[in-house]
């Protein structure tokens, strides 16, 4: 056998030891009903603050305690170990990765998409004009 | 119509000089492309020199296009011209001066620009320098420019929109067209939004801001001239030659794009506050893949210098690269990432051209690539196991699998648009989400081709090519030794037991130890002659300095409070304000808060013990002395949200990092003055009720004043009331209270009533109904919780390493481009 023969063989095992540890390490996103079905395993979670709810921060144990829907409709309790993130009421959408637990979910990291960055500017003018 | 104070002469001036770059690009192209596919032979024979200069001067006509684009859009934001759409989403009045470099590149149209702007310059660069490789190169690189000058177009074909021109005005846009007050000539003193822009995104106030894009795009375009090189030596069959005037190029990439890349992680480190510089987020990845593959392409080349021969995958390889850097543009820019990634762009609707943009350059050069794959000259026989090349290729192998890594895992949001549940090729039953833990992820599969890296990097001195006789490869022995040395000491010492991240530190010394005794006793220690070395070892310096600072990045601040067993205490301190509390193994204080201009400043001081202590029993709290204080502060932004940014001690071996992750955003007086659980009740003369649990409210008495009726009407017109009522304290002291109440046609007028020595007010609400039932409202004050804010801070050991390594880096691939540079300009004069 030639080298590069030695070499391409590596390469290949190299790669699918990639993929299997990659799709291995890859989440899903899934809906609060979904992540109790996996629990304990970890999922993503896209969705939206339930303001209704309500949202507790207490500050002596940085616990912050909320009710998020999911994208199906579906809504849970959420406890997230971190302080409460700056402008959460005003997130359009949360994106919570973390895993279900009996009686709530537990999120170790949560995304926010706030109003995007080109608010209203037609409504900005057009309050101020005529 | 004229309109009042608009700058129209301008908007029209930004957009000629938009299409004049198009133009430009357009002539160059086809001029260029005439003699692009005659042979260099051809051409020498028979030169066509007014087609090479109507070449030449159309990519002058295209360079003072992008020239007179960026002079346009300067002078808008110098101006605060904001009736510009450009001007008013990216500027604002109250915005520091020297940021105004980047609200330029803070869109997509001005990083567009900044990057056609190198690509300009390089070009120019080219024409005076590539002699016989003009032809090709220049017609590449004016429809490379001519695809990014498109993108700045903003014109209609029909319904399909062309680019996006940062010189639209607000009252052109889409969405405003027809509405009536973009009929006034005099809209803009009309309308006061017109008046003040949305501003800068905090994040991008920032010097790093100012300076890394520049760095960054410089970068990309320097990738590009490698890739110009390898299309025309693929066209002209000259598939060896074409890696002499590359080369620089290459080095010149490798420097700056790095350079580039690390800025980007020191601005992170210092504004953003996700605690480090380096977060495995798809931005980050996308433009550190085109550095890599570039890196690989220049080893190879290098090959290809010293055998002249088997150049197929280098020009792969240097091809790959750039489509690698167009990837990376389609993947920040399309909105692809948008759940995945913080900093992506927002989507600007030039997906298609983006995706076309991609497209055209793919598919024309890899069927430009294989169309060619069969004559490129082979190599005779197999490299020898102990030549340079072997391993060098070994190298830049390992070098594109981490690459392809890095493409795989950040292209999820790709797989999914693809062969996603609503892809277009429906294969998975649910979307993939990136990794839940992606620092873990890319760890474990980065740290392996790092450790390959680093050996090879440290043997790379000590081989020569062809073959390395032994006893060159002994020299490294010395380096082997010192590096078991001081890396057994370093694992020991940093208590770095786990087995890959011991193998980097270990294989990062050795090419840091190895690189270093060979510039210093082989080269002995010559600037010229050690670009080279210098790389390398810096390059090792900056693998050694993340892996510890990450590695041994130690949370400092923790709560203590107990939770849940299932839950670790948390990286949040709780400082009460005035209070010291203890945060090993430092004491810190929040003393106090300010405004500077939209920040609030947090005043932390750190103390350490004065040792040593007189005696134990003494208590250490006796003897703090005052070691440094921190200003972490929160950048108000009411358009933007508030951003919370870190404060960071240096030390010469360790950093001292923190951010203020929680904080009330009144200012301390306006948090003690606070009113809350306001309480409504209704009661009658001679009623008890329970207020806040600690306190007995009486309805005495309810006295009318005054009460006049209109004697026109019969109405009441004013009327005057007093409600006596007492309130008994827990410990049986009363206060009398009086509330008034006052009606003027309507006009209610009660005033809150606050009680001498009490945290509470009370306030009379009006009259129910006859039976004389009224209502009141009371407040309790707060009290009971003293400001405080939570804070997280974390020491980064030597992580100075990092940023050593980095300039080291930098300054010796310059230096390796210089020497180049240096070597061909003398052997042409010969």
């Amino acid at each position: 056998m030639k080298r590069s023969h030695i070499i391409a063989l590596v390469v290949i095992a190299v790669l699918i030891g990639a993929l299997l540890v990659t799709l291995q390490d890859a989440s899903v996103y899934a809906t609060f009903d979904l992540a109790e079905k996996q629990k304990p395993e970890t999922v993503t979670v896209v969705g939206t603050l339930d303001l209704e709810s309500p949202i507790d921060f207490n500050p002596q144990t940085s616990m912050l305690r909320f009710t998020a829907v999911d994208k199906e409709g579906g809504r849970s309790v959420v406890l997230y170990n971190q302080p409460k993130p700056t402008d959460f009421e005003r997130s359009e959408e949360i994106t919570l990765t973390g895993h279900a637990t009996d009686s709530l979910f537990v999120a170790t990291e949560i995304l926010m998409k706030c109003p995007s960055k080109y608010t209203n500017q037609e409504e900005v003018v057009a309050d101020a004009s005529l | 119509m004229n309109y009042l104070g608009e700058h129209t002469f301008w908007s029209e001036l930004g957009r000629f000089f938009v299409a004049l770059s198009f133009a430009g690009a357009l002539l160059s192209a086809f001029f260029y492309g005439f003699q692009a596919f005659r042979s260099p032979a051809e051409r020498a024979e028979r030169p066509v020199l007014p087609l090479r200069n109507a070449g030449r001067w159309s990519f002058a006509l295209h360079a003072l296009g992008v020239l007179g684009t960026i002079g346009v859009l300067f002078a808008a934001l110098f101006n605060h011209w904001f009736e510009f759409d450009y001007v008013w989403r990216h500027s604002s009045l109250d915005m520091p001066m020297e940021y105004i470099a980047s609200c330029f590149w803070e869109g997509q149209e001005g990083s567009f620009l900044l990057w056609m702007t190198w690509h300009a310059v390089l070009g120019l660069l080219l024409i005076k320098t590539a002699k016989t490789w003009e032809y090709g190169t220049l017609m590449t690189l004016s429809l490379i420019q001519l695809f990014l000058a498109s993108m700045l177009l903003g014109v209609y074909i029909g319904d399909v929109k062309l680019g996006s021109s940062p010189f639209v005005l607000i009252r052109e846009l889409p969405d405003n067209l027809g509405l009536p007050w973009t009929q006034l000539s005099d809209y803009l003193l009309r309308i006061p939004a017109f008046r003040d822009g949305q501003g800068l995104n905090p994040l991008l106030q920032n010097y790093w801001m100012v300076i890394h894009p520049p760095t960054l795009f410089l970068g990309f375009a320097a990738v590009t001239i490698p890739f110009l090189y390898a299309v025309t030596a693929l066209i002209e069959k000259r598939y060896t030659e074409w890696v002499l005037p590359a080369l620089p190029w290459t080095f010149f990439g490798v420097s700056i794009l790095g350079t580039g890349i690390l800025m980007g992680g020191a601005w992170a480190y210092e504004a953003l506050s996700f605690g480090g510089f380096w977060a495995w987020d798809p931005v980050e990845n996308s433009s550190l893949v085109p550095w890599l593959t570039l890196v690989a392409a220049g080893h190879l080349m290098m090959i290809v210098k010293h055998k002249n021969s088997s150049p197929g995958t280098t020009l792969f390889m240097t091809v790959l690269s750039f489509l690698l850097v167009l990837y990376s543009t389609f993947l920040t820019r399309s909105g692809i990432l948008g759940d995945s990634s913080v900093h992506a762009f927002v989507d600007l609707g030039l997906n298609g051209q983006l995706l076309a943009f991609l497209g055209f350059f793919t598919l024309s050069s890899l069927a430009v690539f294989f169309w060619r794959a069969r004559f490129l000259p082979k190599s005779a026989s197999e490299d020898a196991f102990s030549s340079r090349e072997f391993w060098m290729f070994i190298g830049a192998l390992t070098l594109l699998l981490s690459a392809g890594q890095i493409t795989f895992s950040t292209s999820i949001p790709v797989f999914n648009k693809l062969i996603g549940p609503e892809g277009l090729l429906p294969l998975l039953g649910n979307k993939l989400a990136p990794p839940a833990d992606a620092a873990a992820h890319y760890n474990s599969l980065q740290i392996p081709f790092a450790i390959i890296v680093s050996v090879l990097m440290g043997l790379g001195p000590f081989m020569r090519w062809k073959d390395t006789p032994n006893a060159l490869l002994r020299r490294a022995l010395a380096s082997a030794v010192a590096t078991a040395v001081v890396g057994g000491l370093a694992i020991w010492g940093l208590e770095l037991y786990d087995v890959l991240y011991a193998a980097l530190l270990v294989s990062g010394l050795f090419a840091f130890f190895a690189n270093a005794d060979y510039w210093l006793r082989y080269l002995r220690g010559k600037w010229t002659a050690g670009g080279m070395a210098l790389a390398h070892l810096g390059f090792a310096l900056v693998l050694v300095g993340a892996l510890i600072s990450n590695a041994k990045k130690e949370a400092i601040s923790t709560n203590a409070t107990f939770i849940h067993e299932d839950f670790p205490a948390n990286e949040n301190i709780l400082l009460p304000l005035g209070d010291t509390v203890s945060m090993y193994p430092y004491y810190v204080s929040w003393k106090g808060e300010h405004m500077d201009g939209h920040n609030r400043v947090y005043d932390v001081d750190f103390y350490e013990v004065e040792l040593p202590l007189a005696s134990w029993a003494d208590g250490e709290r006796n003897h703090l002395k005052t070691s440094f204080s921190l200003q972490p502060f929160i950048q108000m932004n009411a358009r933007m949200g508030n951003v919370r940014e870190p404060s960071t001690q240096h030390f010469w071996n360790k950093d001292v990092y923190t951010y203020v992750s929680y904080a009330d955003l009144r200012s301390i007086e306006e948090q003690a003055g606070d009113w809350k659980d306001p309480q409504e009740a209704t009661l009658q003369t001679g009623d008890d009720i329970f207020l806040f649990n600690d306190y007995l409210l009486h309805g005495d008495t309810l006295v009318v004043v005054d009460a006049v009726f209109d004697p026109a009407s019969g109405e009441l017109a004013h009327l005057e009331l007093v409600l006596n009522m007492t309130l008994k304290a827990m410990d049986g002291t009363t206060y009398p209270i009086q509330l008034p109440y006052q009606l003027d046609n309507n006009e209610v007028s009660n005033a809150e009533v606050e009680l001498d020595g009490l945290p509470i007010k009370l306030r009379f609400d009006g009259v129910q109904d006859e039976q004389g039932t009224y209502k009141i409202t009371a407040w309790k004050k707060k009290t009971e919780e003293p400001p405080f804010i939570l804070m997280q801070a974390f020491i980064f050991p030597y992580i100075n390493l990092l940023w050593l390594g980095a300039i080291l880096m930098g300054v010796g691939s310059l230096l390796a481009v210089w020497k180049r540079l240096y070597r061909s300009l003398t052997s042409q004069s010969k």
